[in-house]
């Protein structure tokens, strides 16, 4: 069931583009977005969670046309916005009903559905208070739960490990491993490392445009040979910003270790070729465009 | 102390740039109108029964200063009382927390924001009474000190002092709102019961914020001196009444005398001296919690903290989806909500109101207690069509499967159920004395406030344009203006006529609220 996104525009005035003429086609599997803030990513996940309509463009998930007909994907969306908020004076297993009766779940087996969400990101215990007294990571987890109430076929997060700890992004990460097998997931991460372990394809935006789009080894050739490591005086570090893109520094007393990709040229002297990560590709992207 | 400037100037600008600052203004511009009616009205803003005055600039000018000073301290409490507020919810305060600004520094920041809101409303009827001056004063000299002077002396003291009023109001009583709105309720209802046709005196003049007593016994003293009349009532504020034939007399205006204007000084002093003392016991965004619940939130964090998915979600073990698309677990959760709003212990009085309209004369609990204990609700309906942007769920209930079908109508149903509820006794004392047409004006009055509710909060996106309303319907009840009553307790010319006139708003509400929401979900 291939998302097909065609020509989409989102122009929100005369001066503010949120999308600009964007195609992309979404398989089975996880697909990791990555874009500098502004990029248009939560733009772009808002109009395939029929939030936002698109200005000029066309939308279809298994040849229905989700613009025209947003209920048909709604049923079977599961959605994790950035600006994730709840009422505070519900608790957790309210809340999560609450959000059933708006994804049209209901009968015998919602009880036990929630009690194993809840059971699932470990809030059983809190299960009773009010949401309003949780902490960030725990209205991140609830937020979770509620996407994956309705057995979604197309899953949209968000930013979803902000406020998660190390162990928590961990568990995430193996959720949602889980689930690609048979449905599409779009995940959008300032944090390169989540979108690098998880995501089957990556795609890179910029200022409302796709700059690139395929799997993860397919965007670091993009950079391959190109990223090397050096050490130098601490007052060369300007000219060599001038010539090269940093990516990385590091001071060690008088000299500073510098990770850099070439823009065209050829290398530093002394310098040491080293293996390309998906970060290096998505800083030379945005960085080339820019 | 030299940066209050920028704060104020900020704060004035994040309140005034929203759209319900906006419909304020334009409720303001027609409000100022309508302070100077023509001479065939059925209504006045000033008479000494049976007299009127002359339309001249002293008359337009002190009557309009005077409306709006009393109009705009009431509902301009409404309207500002959420300074501190705005920055608990957008946490801006923690900043300002920790920044070197005195907790006096902020509050009269605070004070001198919420006088310029009030200060801009003002400014619009000052505009708008001149130019009533020139439509309805056929040719009568235009003295600019008859406009200023009013302005200066009623409007400026009294709206500074419900400026630092609102602050402390919310220093002292935080996020309790309904208690500050109750307590403003009748502390501005005791102030006019002892300036407003009292004589004048020392005392009266003193504790009178608006300068209100002064300017009736003034027109009044000018009635008995032209006519030998022993009046001593004087009618303020709207009163409708079919009779338009007044005797007319010609009134100069006040004569400003050294211990009024002294008054008035004494009411910018007390302003002043209120957020002073209000600094002592500000909070500066420090929310301390009870030792017990501290103790509990240790627990928990204890618990939960460490070890989080610890057992994680095998999705094929779940138990099959099965489609339900009724509307019955909304109205739950809604009325779940609309009464879990608001402490506890709040029920405790609207229990003792709903039981006193069981026992009270039908009369008084029709036309007192009832539109009280609905009024006493006023932040739960305010929030039913609002509550979903203010805790930034619209993103999940706008885009839910036929959310104006499913989501809005239960959010409808849920406020009727609580107004009905609340109603009952009064619906069950009317029923069981066979008066079943009070019975269907009970029924669509709950109806007609919830949807007014709904309507005001999904135009304007926020709470406070159907709190200031719905704070004016229940004063004017109290006051027995006809035009307020919504719960069918007055006398009306043809029952009838009533029952369609509140139908067909309740109808107009409805359809509002549907075009309306409509286009915000297809157009977030």
């Amino acid at each position: 069931m291939p998302l097909e996104i065609r020509n989409l525009t989102k122009q929100y005035n005369k001066h503010k583009t949120g999308l600009s003429d964007y195609s992309i086609t979404i398989e089975r599997g996880i697909l990791g977005l990555l874009g500098p803030n502004g990029a248009g990513k939560s733009t772009l996940m808002k109009i395939i969670a029929t939030i936002s309509k698109p200005t000029n463009g066309t939308l279809f998930l298994d040849g229905q046309d989700i613009v025209s007909n947003p209920d048909y994907i709604r049923k079977m969306l599961g959605y994790l916005p950035q600006d994730f908020g709840v009422y505070p004076n519900l608790n957790a297993y309210e809340f999560l009903a609450y959000v059933a009766a708006l994804k049209g779940v209901g009968g015998a087996g919602l009880t036990k559905r929630i009690d194993m969400l809840l059971d699932g990101v470990n809030l059983t215990a809190d299960a009773k208070r009010p949401i309003g007294s949780y902490s960030g990571g725990m209205k991140q987890r609830i937020g979770i739960a509620q996407a994956l109430l309705n057995d979604p076929k197309v899953l949209i997060f968000d930013e979803p490990t902000v406020g998660l700890d190390p162990e928590e992004r961990v568990r995430f990460r193996q959720l949602i491993s889980d689930m690609a097998t048979d449905c599409i997931i779009i995940l959008s991460s300032h944090i390169v490392s989540d979108i690098e372990t998880i995501a089957d394809e990556v795609a890179v935006m910029q200022g409302g445009n796709l700059l690139q789009k395929g799997t993860k080894t397919d965007i670091i050739k993009l950079i391959d040979g190109r990223v090397f490591e050096t050490l130098i005086d601490n007052s060369d570090l300007t000219a060599l910003k001038a010539r090269h893109l940093v990516i990385d520094t590091s001071r060690q007393k008088e000299l500073t270790k510098v990770r850099y990709i070439i823009r065209d040229g050829i290398p530093e002297p002394s310098s040491a070729a080293i293996n390309a990560t998906l970060e290096d590709a998505y800083l030379f992207l945005t960085h080339n465009k820019a | 102390m030299k940066y209050i400037y920028s704060m104020v100037k900020a704060d004035y600008l994040q309140r005034t740039r929203s759209y319900s600052f906006l419909i304020t203004l334009a409720i303001t511009i027609y409000a100022a109108y309508s302070f100077v009616p023509p001479p065939t009205a059925s209504y006045t803003t000033l008479n000494v029964v049976g007299y009127k005055g002359i339309y001249n600039s002293a008359w337009v000018g002190h009557v309009s200063a005077m409306m709006t000073t009393i109009m705009l301290s009431l509902y301009g409490f409404f309207l500002v009382n959420s300074g501190i507020k705005k920055d608990i919810d957008t946490e801006v305060g923690l900043i300002i927390a920790t920044t070197p600004i005195s907790n006096f520094t902020y509050l009269l920041s605070k004070m001198l924001s919420n006088f310029q809101v009030l200060l801009t409303i003002t400014g619009i009827t000052f505009v708008m009474s001149i130019v009533m001056f020139f439509i309805r004063a056929g040719g009568a000299p235009f003295i600019l000190t008859n406009f200023v002077l009013p302005y200066l002396f009623f409007s400026l003291p009294a709206l500074l002092t419900i400026s630092a009023l609102a602050v402390a109001g919310e220093v002292f009583l935080g996020r309790r709102q309904i208690l500050q709105y109750v307590l403003f309720f009748f502390l501005f209802g005791s102030i006019m019961a002892n300036v407003v046709g009292h004589s004048a005196n020392t005392l009266t003049t003193f504790i009178d914020p608006f300068g209100v007593n002064a300017m009736t016994n003034s027109v009044k003293d000018q009635v008995n001196t032209q006519y030998h009349e022993h009046i001593e009532s004087v009618n303020l504020g709207f009163t409708f009444s079919a009779k338009n034939r007044f005797k007319t007399f010609v009134w100069d205006g006040i004569e400003w005398k050294g211990i009024f204007l002294l008054s008035r000084l004494v009411w910018v002093c007390f302003a002043f001296a209120i957020v002073y003392f209000s600094s002592f016991f500000f909070h500066r965004f420090d929310f301390r919690q009870p030792a017990s619940k501290k103790k509990k939130q240790m627990t928990i964090t204890g618990s939960s903290g460490a070890m989080v998915f610890a057992k994680g979600i095998n999705i094929t073990l779940l138990p099959p989806v099965i489609t339900d698309y009724g509307i019955f677990p909304f109205i739950k959760t809604e009325l779940l909500l609309l009464i879990r709003k608001g402490p506890k212990w709040f029920w405790l009085i609207n229990g003792g109101a709903w039981i006193s309209t069981l026992f009270a004369p039908l009369a008084v609990a029709h036309a007192y207690i009832l539109p009280v204990l609905l009024f006493l609700q006023v932040t739960r309906f305010s929030d039913i069509a609002t509550k979903e942007t203010a805790n930034r769920l619209h993103y999940f209930t706008w885009s839910s499967y036929k959310p104006l079908q499913r989501m809005l109508p239960s959010q409808m149903l849920a406020g009727v159920i609580l107004a009905l509820g609340l109603a009952s006794p009064v619906m069950l004392r009317y029923a069981v004395s066979g008066d079943f047409y009070t019975v269907l004006n009970l029924v669509n009055g709950a109806v007609f406030i919830v949807l007014l509710a709904v309507a005001m909060g999904i135009l304007s996106g926020g709470k406070k344009l159907f709190e200031i309303s719905f704070f004016f319907v229940t004063y004017c009840i109290i006051e027995k203006l006809p035009v307020a009553d919504y719960l069918g307790s007055m006398p009306h010319y043809s029952h009838t006529g009533y029952v369609f006139i509140i139908s067909l708003l309740n109808l107009l509400f409805a359809a509002v609220s549907f075009g309306v929401r409509s286009y915000q979900v297809r157009h977030l």
